[in-house]
């Protein structure tokens, strides 16, 4: 009998028990693929890095007398280390194919020697290189940009040497190959890097301890070295965060589509129940018993459930490979087998059978009497609207789209539910976006707020740093501004990394000073006031947590050789090297020679250009001065950072078309819902005189109103959910306090009418079946 | 008297499992203003079926409906919704109404819906009250649907009937859901209104309701079987007179 009347059902239902599959078949799909991807990435992470045999600390010094010391003092504790030599490149100095490489972060070579592993496409570990070889990391390689291929001529020069090597192939690379680590490495033979490391300006030594991590920390943090970073494994790992970005997103994606078939197996389900109350109550009126009657809705809940477990099954399969893709490229998956998907889907399908039953409660409620009563109980009957007609001057449509909203709220509540998910869904990552593309993103890098930034890599040696050079640079690039009539401020920032103590607590940070027009007022501060003075520094709120010191309390930082007391006057946030940071007095007089690196030239006009103007200059600063890459101050962070915002973009794109795809879904199947049960209503309106335009309107406000209703909803709602969620990524990078970038034109406008557009419209088009309503259908009102 | 509706060889053609089921067949008949046109007979013998042909709210297959001299038929859809909104007014056999609605903005749904006549929601509220309060039923304006009795709600759809004073009444069974006193009252309502001049055509199988009507058609089989023209009624004794001759002529015609 079940399945006479499943048979039955599937036939007479035919739009809304397709659409509830695909939504079944979606949610299982994602759910499946998302999972096994993040628990690949995840278990691959551990296991690549293990193969690597990435080390438990690293560090890296450009510093040769600093070099000696720290083998000294390892000596001294027989600790475990390797010490891989590598140079710096300037990208210019790269020629592939005869072009030009136009890389933006810092790229280096190094040979195999006491190099951490890496791994050719095969996934076997390189164990030598050929005199003329190199291999360049995945990033590189497969990028649309630098056009490699094996067999390219690639062309270095450093310190007037050149040599041209052929591309042999890809490397993964554990160490180096994170997008946020910021630089790359080509592997070169160790013949060829002897050729470039003889008499080489520039030496870094990148050091990795096979120690206890959190033992050597404390012990390494005494040596006080001038480093240029640090990090232990964990760190590494988390570097690999964007990596696990998209799977991540379609995690999130994957959850929301669960939640939206909950709600609307949940809507169906009460909403079938209070259209069958004649039906059961009449089988409830003959004996039949309450499991009985739910077990005939279970079966067809199964039976869909099934369906969409096995298809989603299949389509999560092609669908998470095609998702780790791009990771797969850069590292060494371990692949989850297909066992998880299938367990995913499984729990998933019975998670959705489970919860219809919980749905068909209601039957136990309904009672022969209901049948007679035309669903009510006898008692109380339902509440009419709110509103009323006669007080107010809408249209009939109008009034009718609202007083149904507001008198029949919780059948529009599942509606109200999903738009608002569907909207977050949107506003949430592209406020994201915006953000990690904003020039407010300076702040949370040490930054000066400015408008322009040239960039080109300044190659830091031991020797020969001073804050002359650095002058002169910035006053060259002022002198070009001046003569082009433009007023403008002209900075760079330097970094060092230097050990700073309080009481018996040391660490290694980064540390800034401001070199140019610019004075520590400028950055931005948490708490306190900028220094004012050369013995006053502000720290980040890592750097205090971690040493324990407050602003009023006096730290010790070493610079080079030099030990000094400085007053914390103030607290900032920094997403350099996971929140670490010092910031100077800008009159501070330190030691250049020892400074590890600098960011690029940072521009403020100050004659307030308007957006127009100010595209106008960074033409000009193109042309001007073509050794360097011009940026607005959000695209230089945003490239620091591994092109983040880039990555969760392409998401975007994906994010709005599943959206617009579940509302077009959900409005089909609540529109045909509401039509069939409001048949009589639509006849006998008909037959007063209501032409098939106010009642398809009528049927369409309602889903505009609601859609209105969800914007508003989700806009309120957008800024606490993103603090809770995307700002908790930002803090644990060592931003605590974030303001979001919102494009009001965008988020409020722009992507919430596209959504409304496509629903509305879509509601109109599932209305146009009220045409087929003849008024004589009055009869069927209840 | 001039015809408000003109009904020429009209057929009503359905096909059910491949058969052919004439429900109406060439049905010709007229009815003039002020006229009250009860149509009577057995069940399937497609009253309301040439109810909802003539009123425009069913397609028909042949023949011709003229409504105040212009054909049906080749009206738009668009058209015959602003017909039915301005020119005609429906009372059916269960009172009918929008749940969400009180029963006073029931009422006035179709006058707010009108462009015909240019009055501010105020007017169209006072007119609504008026119209219930000269059918006894003022009290329940602000009450919702399910709280009035079956009789007070069928007044209420007369009401939204006469709201945009139509042409004609179209009236399907108005007293079938009503107990004795219920009925009585409710066409005593219609009575009055045809009285007061407004053309009204009604299915019925009640002899009493019947009797009220100035003539009767007997439909049998999809055809006008007979056709009785009583005129109007004055008094109490006349119409009971009328029950009793309709009811002679009825079981003439067999039913």
């Amino acid at each position: 009998m079940y399945f006479q009347i499943l048979e039955r059902d599937l036939k007479r239902k035919k739009t809304m028990n397709v659409i509830l599959l695909i939504f079944i078949l979606l949610a299982v799909t994602f759910i499946a693929s998302s999972v096994n991807n993040m628990v690949s990435v995840v278990t691959t992470l551990d296991s690549y890095l293990e193969k690597a045999n990435i080390p438990e600390y690293c560090f890296s010094t450009m510093d040769g007398r600093e070099m000696k010391r720290f083998e000294r003092f390892a000596r001294e504790r027989d600790y475990d280390y390797r010490c891989l030599e590598m140079l710096q490149i300037n990208p210019q100095d790269i020629k592939i194919d005869g072009r030009a490489f136009a890389y933006s972060n810092s790229a280096y070579i190094s040979s195999l020697k006491n190099s951490t592993k890496v791994f050719d496409e095969e996934e076997q570990n390189i164990t030598r290189v050929g005199r003329g070889e190199i291999y360049v990391a995945a990033e590189l390689f497969y990028s649309d940009q630098f056009h490699m291929k094996k067999g390219s001529r690639i062309k270095i020069s450093l310190d007037g040497k050149t040599r041209e090597f052929t591309l042999k192939g890809c490397m993964k690379d554990a160490m180096f190959g994170s997008s946020m680590i910021g630089m790359t490495r080509m592997l070169v033979s160790e013949e060829d890097f002897a050729y470039f490391r003889k008499d080489a300006s520039a030496m870094m030594y990148f050091v990795g301890v096979y120690e206890d991590a959190k033992d050597f920390k404390g012990e390494f943090g005494k040596l006080m070295l001038n480093t240029l970073f640090g990090f232990d494994g964990d760190e590494i790992q988390f570097m690999y965060l964007m990596d696990m970005l998209t799977a991540a997103i379609i995690l999130i994606v994957s959850v929301c589509l669960i939640l939206i078939s909950m709600v609307m197996l949940h809507f169906m389900i009460r909403f079938s129940i209070a259209e069958e109350f004649r039906e059961i109550g009449v089988m409830k009126a003959i004996g039949i018993s309450n499991f009985r009657i739910r077990g005939l809705y279970i079966t067809k809940y199964f039976a869909i459930s099934m369906a969409g477990m096995v298809i989603g099954f299949l389509v999560s399969i092609p669908f998470g490979n095609l998702m780790l893709d791009g990771a797969s490229r850069n590292m060494i998956m371990a692949r989850v087998g297909v066992w998880l998907n299938l367990l995913c889907a499984i729990v998933a399908a019975m998670g959705v059978v489970w919860f219809c039953y919980l749905c068909t409660g209601k039957v136990k409620s309904l009672s022969p009497v209901d049948a007679i009563r035309k669903g009510e109980n006898g008692e109380r009957f339902s509440k009419k609207g709110f509103f009323r007609l006669g007080r107010g001057r809408l249209r009939p449509v109008f009034f009718l789209a609202i007083n149904d909203i507001f008198s029949g709220a919780g059948r529009f509540f599942s509606m109200l539910l999903i738009f608002t998910l569907g909207i977050l869904l949107i506003i949430i990552p592209v406020n994201s976006i915006n953000t990690l593309r904003s020039d407010g993103l300076l702040s949370w890098f040490n930054m000066a707020p400015c408008d322009h930034v040239l960039d080109k890599e300044t190659i830091f040696t031991s020797v020969g740093n001073s804050k002359e050079r650095l002058e002169n640079d910035l006053e060259e690039i002022r002198g070009v501004l001046r003569d082009d009539g433009i007023r403008a401020k002209v900075f760079r920032e330097v970094m060092y990394r230097m050990s700073i103590s309080y009481q018996d607590k040391t660490m290694s940070s980064l540390a800034f000073i401001g070199v140019g027009d610019v004075e520590a007022d400028a950055y931005a501060y948490l708490e306190g006031t900028a220094p004012q003075r050369a013995d006053e520094v502000a720290i980040t709120k890592v750097v205090s947590e971690k040493i324990g010191a407050k602003i009023g309390d006096d730290v010790e930082i070493k610079n080079g050789e030099r030990t000094k007391t400085y007053r914390v006057t103030a607290i900032n946030q920094s997403m350099n090297n996971m929140g670490e940071g010092i910031r100077f007095y800008q009159e501070e007089a330190l030691d250049f020679s020892y400074a590890a690196g600098c960011f690029g030239t940072q521009i403020q006009y100050q004659d307030g250009p308007d957006a127009g103007e100010k595209d106008r200059r960074k033409e000009f600063l193109k042309q001007r001065f073509q050794d360097y890459k011009t940026y607005t101050a959000g695209e230089y962070i945003n490239q620091m950072i591994g092109d983040a915002a880039g990555q969760m973009d392409g998401m975007r794109q994906m994010i709005v078309l599943v959206v617009l795809v579940i509302n077009i879904l959900v409005t089909v199947l609540m529109v045909k819902s509401f039509i069939t049960k409001e048949k009589g209503e639509i006849g006998m309106l008909k037959a007063i005189g209501f032409g098939n335009g106010s009642l398809v309107i009528w049927q369409s406000l309602r889903i505009g109103i609601v859609l209105l209703m969800a914007t508003v909803l989700a806009v309120l709602l957008s800024t606490p959910l993103s603090q809770v969620s995307v700002a908790y990524v930002f803090q644990m990078m060592g931003a605590y306090h974030i303001e979001f970038e919102i494009k009001p034109l965008e988020v409020y406008v722009l992507y919430p009418l596209l959504v409304l557009v496509v629903t509305t419209a879509t509601g109109m088009l599932a209305s146009l079946q009220i045409r087929k309503i003849s008024p004589s259908e009055t009869s069927n009102i209840e | 008297m001039s015809e408000v509706l003109k009904v020429k060889d009209l057929c009503k053609t359905y096909i059910i499992n491949k058969r052919q089921n004439n429900v109406l067949r060439n049905v010709n008949f007229s009815v003039s203003q002020g006229e009250m046109l009860g149509v009577m007979g057995p069940s399937g013998s497609g009253k309301s079926t040439l109810l909802y042909s003539v009123s425009g709210m069913d397609s028909f297959t042949a023949g011709e409906v003229e409504f105040q001299g212009r054909s049906i038929a080749k009206m738009s859809k668009r058209e015959l919704a602003a017909l039915r909104l301005d020119g005609m007014g429906f009372i059916f056999q269960q009172m009918y109404m929008l749940k969400n609605l009180s029963i006073l903005d029931n009422v006035i749904l179709p006058a707010c819906q009108s462009r015909k006549r240019r009055e501010s929601r105020k007017e169209v509220v006072s007119r609504g009250e008026a119209l219930m309060r000269k059918l006894g039923i003022i009290e329940i304006g602000d009450n919702d649907i399910n709280e009035v009795s079956g009789g007070q709600l069928q007044r209420a759809c007369i009401c939204r009937s006469m709201m945009n004073h139509p042409d004609i009444i179209f009236a399907d069974e108005p007293t079938g859901a009503l107990n004795r006193a219920s009925s009585e009252e409710v066409m005593e309502e219609l009575a009055k209104l045809n009285g007061e001049g407004t053309t009204i055509m009604l299915v019925t199988h009640d002899v009493k309701v019947a009797a009220k009507c100035t003539r009767i058609l007997y439909m049998d089989d999809g055809n006008i079987a007979g056709e009785k023209v009583m005129g109007k009624y004055t008094t109490q004794k006349e119409l009971r007179e009328r029950e009793r001759a309709v009811s002679g002529w009825l079981m003439e015609l067999g039913w």
